[in-house]
């Protein structure tokens, strides 16, 4: 399973938000992962996530229990989104600080569904087993994910430009 | 398809998700809204910029370097294997059985050479009776019948008429038996119908009686040739036909 670790640190990061905490969940899911080989089925990677994904949220649960509060029943409110306005996303000069901000201050299920399916380039299949969820919740799940991500990195874009046009 | 509907499934047909009747149903959609086609490049370009910008992190060699350390041996060697695709494995193990199937098949319940023979002569005798065709040549004089045989066929089988011994020689037909082309001497006594399979062989071997589906079949191998008889008649009277062949075969 060592194959996968960069890939097990990388949800890891992105969920806990912190080097030092992936480390830690890591090192102990992937210890219980090697454990519990003979568990294993179908193919090692989603297998491997799963495990560290497990073990990420019941870190945080005990350590950061305001970031996973409702984790799967919290509904997030959209606000009507202004579809025929000024496209920040089209001009590819996206700045990377900013689209990492947008991304990290995500609630952490749609952090999870965006680094599996960009980051990871999982299926939607795969990305269900992983967080244990029906294929239905994955597609719900991973379009309210861009769009919260879009109304963040819009309103971060409104608000550097007014402050430039201050 | 709806056009809510079209755009909820847009993010599947970004990301490739989505079936090709569905997919072509949606790209109807998209070629008629300018809004649809405006929401996919936006998705588009999200997904290609978080793809493009997103921070990866890949394991520190802190941990890596850890981990290796703490996980025994065994499992960093093992863990290629965990590549190796999952479903190879039930293919795998069902590939196993079918070859140990196969070699059991072949060696342990392959019927035998004599066993197989015993079942297509009894095939044949049971097709010719079944269907009335007992013989192609239709004599009882055995020099008619031998060189018919021998005109049709790589050898040239004993033919006795032994109609003095209470067996009437009807006539011959040729078959395909044990892989070769044989010979086959019908011969009646009283109402009872006896077939004589006959081909070369090397070997010689004495007289052995089985029966199957009723029938009574003797089979010897003398002067080259390989005899099996097949007939509803009693053994008794079939061992006499065994024996008169035999002393036959030895006298040309």
């Amino acid at each position: 399973m060592l194959p996968h670790l960069d890939a097990a640190y990388n949800l890891a990061r992105w969920l806990t938000r912190n080097d030092h905490d992936a480390e830690d969940v890591v090192q102990e899911a992937v210890l219980r992962a090697y454990r519990f080989l003979d568990g294993l089925r179908g193919e090692a990677r989603p297998w491997l996530l799963a495990i560290v994904r497990n073990s990420c949220l019941s870190w945080l649960q005990v350590n950061r229990p305001a970031d996973v509060a409702g984790f799967d029943e919290r509904a997030i409110e959209l606000h009507p989104t202004d579809q025929d306005g000024p496209d920040v996303l089209a001009a590819r000069g996206l700045d990377r600080r900013m689209l990492n901000e947008a991304i990290a201050a995500l609630p952490a299920q749609f952090r999870e569904i965006l680094v599996l399916r960009e980051l990871e380039d999982l299926s939607y299949k795969e990305i269900a087993r992983i967080a244990g969820v029906p294929i239905g919740t994955v597609m719900s799940r991973l379009s309210r994910a861009r769009r919260l991500l879009a109304e963040s990195l819009r309103a971060i874009a409104n608000a550097s430009e007014s402050q430039v046009n201050k | 398809m709806t056009k809510d509907e079209a755009g909820r499934l847009l993010h599947a047909y970004v990301d490739g998700e989505l079936d090709s009747a569905r997919s072509l149903e949606l790209e109807r959609h998209l070629a008629e809204s300018p809004a649809l086609r405006a929401a996919c490049e936006r998705l588009r370009d999200l997904s290609s910029a978080i793809r493009e910008k997103a921070d990866y992190y890949p394991a520190p060699a802190s941990l890596t370097g850890r981990l290796r350390a703490s996980v025994p041996a065994a499992p960093v060697e093992s863990a290629p294997r965990l590549r190796w695709p999952q479903w190879l494995r039930p293919v795998a193990a069902l590939a196993a059985v079918a070859v140990l199937v196969w070699i059991a098949a072949s060696g342990v319940m392959r019927p035998s050479e004599n066993e197989r023979l015993a079942q297509e002569v009894l095939a044949s005798h049971v097709r010719a009776t079944l269907s009335n065709r007992l013989y192609d040549v239709a004599s009882s004089d055995q020099h008619t019948v031998k060189p018919w045989l021998s005109s049709r066929l790589a050898f040239s089988p004993p033919v006795a008429d032994l109609s003095a011994s209470g067996f009437e020689l009807l006539g011959a037909r040729p078959d395909y038996v044990g892989g070769q082309p044989v010979a086959v001497l019908a011969y009646r006594r009283r109402h009872h119908l006896i077939d004589v399979f006959i081909w070369p062989t090397e070997s010689q071997s004495a007289a052995r009686t089985l029966t199957r589906d009723g029938f009574n079949i003797e089979r010897f191998a003398r002067n080259g040739m390989s005899f099996w008889l097949i007939s509803d008649l009693n053994r008794n009277e079939l061992n006499d036909l065994a024996a008169l062949l035999a002393d036959h075969s030895a006298a040309p």
